[in-house]
């Protein structure tokens, strides 16, 4: 009882300003008191309420991310879906086949600059670096050329000596068509290859991408496969207008094909980043605010239990003067 | 008997529907398309591409690109197009004015292709 009053003393002398009714002054104050004076009984108020403040924050930031990414997405998506339809005269004209067996294999990896992105960009190293494995050899070593920051960073750690080329920061301004093509200039130019095998994640929906390899074989094996016949023997049905031999003409259209599957795949690379982005954020968000109910809960508890000591002391050392 | 034009861009698809007859300029001159045309497969140059559709002519600026014709299907897969109605003419002369005083030939084209179309 006299530590009762004893304390009830050391708050009031802590507290000169304090009314005529210390307990409701003190009550907010009593938390900071009990952590400083006594050491931490149980979880601080003020504590929780610093945590309660921080993942309030983390939860309106997640919520805006989310919000950036959908209105980003509905842009990106019909472009991409307007982009689909290119390469399919491609295939139409020289086949499919992913199977082939070349030499020089080249594997271009797209992934994206930003991260917290899901894990689209794990999934596309993945497949990569599964492909290399597939494609080693005795003879054939595959390269990579990779595009985005997350990808490079991740096939840097192990397989440094095989990148041939990477490209960074191709978000910056909005994609378009040119663009591409002037980068596929650069690695049809720098690179050789027999085969060409992009890495991508198509966008099948906002739940949902899907790791995508596409293929196109270079001029020189698409000549080779013709003769031997197979799918790519009818290439020979059609004449070539124009005065220009057929292997020219392979030459463009592999130009051509490649610069419009690199359009396609960044595209619905992109897609699928800020798709990923939308469900990350928006799951994080949700985490947030679950955390949010359990620590207020938390804090109501504390606080309510501080005041039920508090009110036990006063009322314990008052009938302890009275009698 | 028609033919099934489809002309397609990276950015988008320009045309899918079916004509009596095409004509489109490769490097080595305009070649015509009638139906039951022997399969060809073609670089198409920057140029016009000019589409019949019951006796009315349809103009479209392309880019270069490719063209494949088969079966009566033809596919045409540019660099970028237009179709004529799509072009401001004001703007395109103003373009060749401008591209003009560069001096520089492939954007030359492009615009006196523009205005010429605008022309029509």
């Amino acid at each position: 009882m006299a530590m009762a009053a004893l304390r009830r003393e050391g708050r009031r002398f802590l507290l000169p300003t304090a009314s005529s009714a210390p307990t409701i002054a003190a009550r907010s104050a009593i938390s900071n008191e009990e952590s400083c004076l006594f050491g931490v009984r149980s979880i601080s108020t003020q504590i929780v309420r610093n945590r309660m403040k921080s993942v309030k924050n983390i939860q309106k930031i997640t919520k805006a991310m989310k919000m950036v990414a959908a209105s980003k997405l509905r842009g990106v998506q019909i472009r991409t879906e307007a982009s689909r339809g290119v390469w399919q005269p491609f295939i139409a004209l020289l086949g499919d086949s992913p199977s082939i067996d070349v030499k020089k294999n080249v594997i271009v990896t797209v992934s994206s600059d930003k991260g917290l992105c899901g894990g689209i960009n794990s999934t596309s190293v993945k497949v990569s670096k599964a492909l290399f494995k597939v494609y080693s050899g005795p003879e054939k070593e595959p390269k990579y050329v990779i595009l985005g920051e997350k990808g490079k960073a991740q096939l840097v750690r192990d397989s440094k000596d095989h990148i041939m080329l990477s490209v960074s920061e191709l978000q910056k301004n909005p994609v378009n068509y040119t663009q591409v093509s002037v980068l596929a200039d650069d690695i049809l130019k720098n690179v050789e290859f027999d085969a060409l095998r992009v890495v991508y994640n198509k966008f099948r929906s906002i739940v949902l991408f899907i790791p995508t390899v596409s293929t196109i074989l270079s001029p020189e094996t698409i000549e080779k496969e013709s003769e031997a016949g197979g799918s790519l023997g009818d290439l020979d049905l059609y004449e070539i207008e124009g005065g220009e031999t057929k292997s020219e003409v392979l030459q463009n259209l592999t130009e051509f094909q490649f610069s419009c599957v690199m359009f396609n795949a960044v595209l619905e690379n992109a897609c699928s980043e800020l798709g990923a982005r939308m469900s990350a954020m928006d799951s994080s968000s949700r985490n947030a605010g679950e955390m949010l109910d359990r620590l207020t809960l938390a804090y109501n508890r504390t606080r309510q239990a501080s005041i039920t000591t508090e009110l036990i002391e006063i009322i314990s050392g008052a009938s302890a003067l009275e009698g | 008997m028609t033919l099934n034009l489809c002309v397609l861009t990276p950015n988008r698809m320009i045309w899918d529907s079916e004509v009596k007859e095409i004509i489109l300029s490769t490097n080595s001159g305009q070649i015509g398309v009638l139906p039951n045309h022997a399969p060809i497969a073609t670089a198409v140059d920057i140029g016009l591409l000019r589409i019949r559709r019951n006796c009315q002519w349809l103009t479209v600026a392309l880019m270069g690109g490719f063209a494949r014709i088969s079966n009566n299907e033809i596919t045409i897969l540019g660099n970028d197009a237009e179709i004529s109605t799509d072009i401001d003419p004001q703007e395109a002369k103003q373009t060749l004015e401008i591209a003009e005083a560069n001096l520089s030939r492939a954007e030359g084209k492009r615009q006196a292709i523009e205005s010429n179309l605008a022309l029509r």
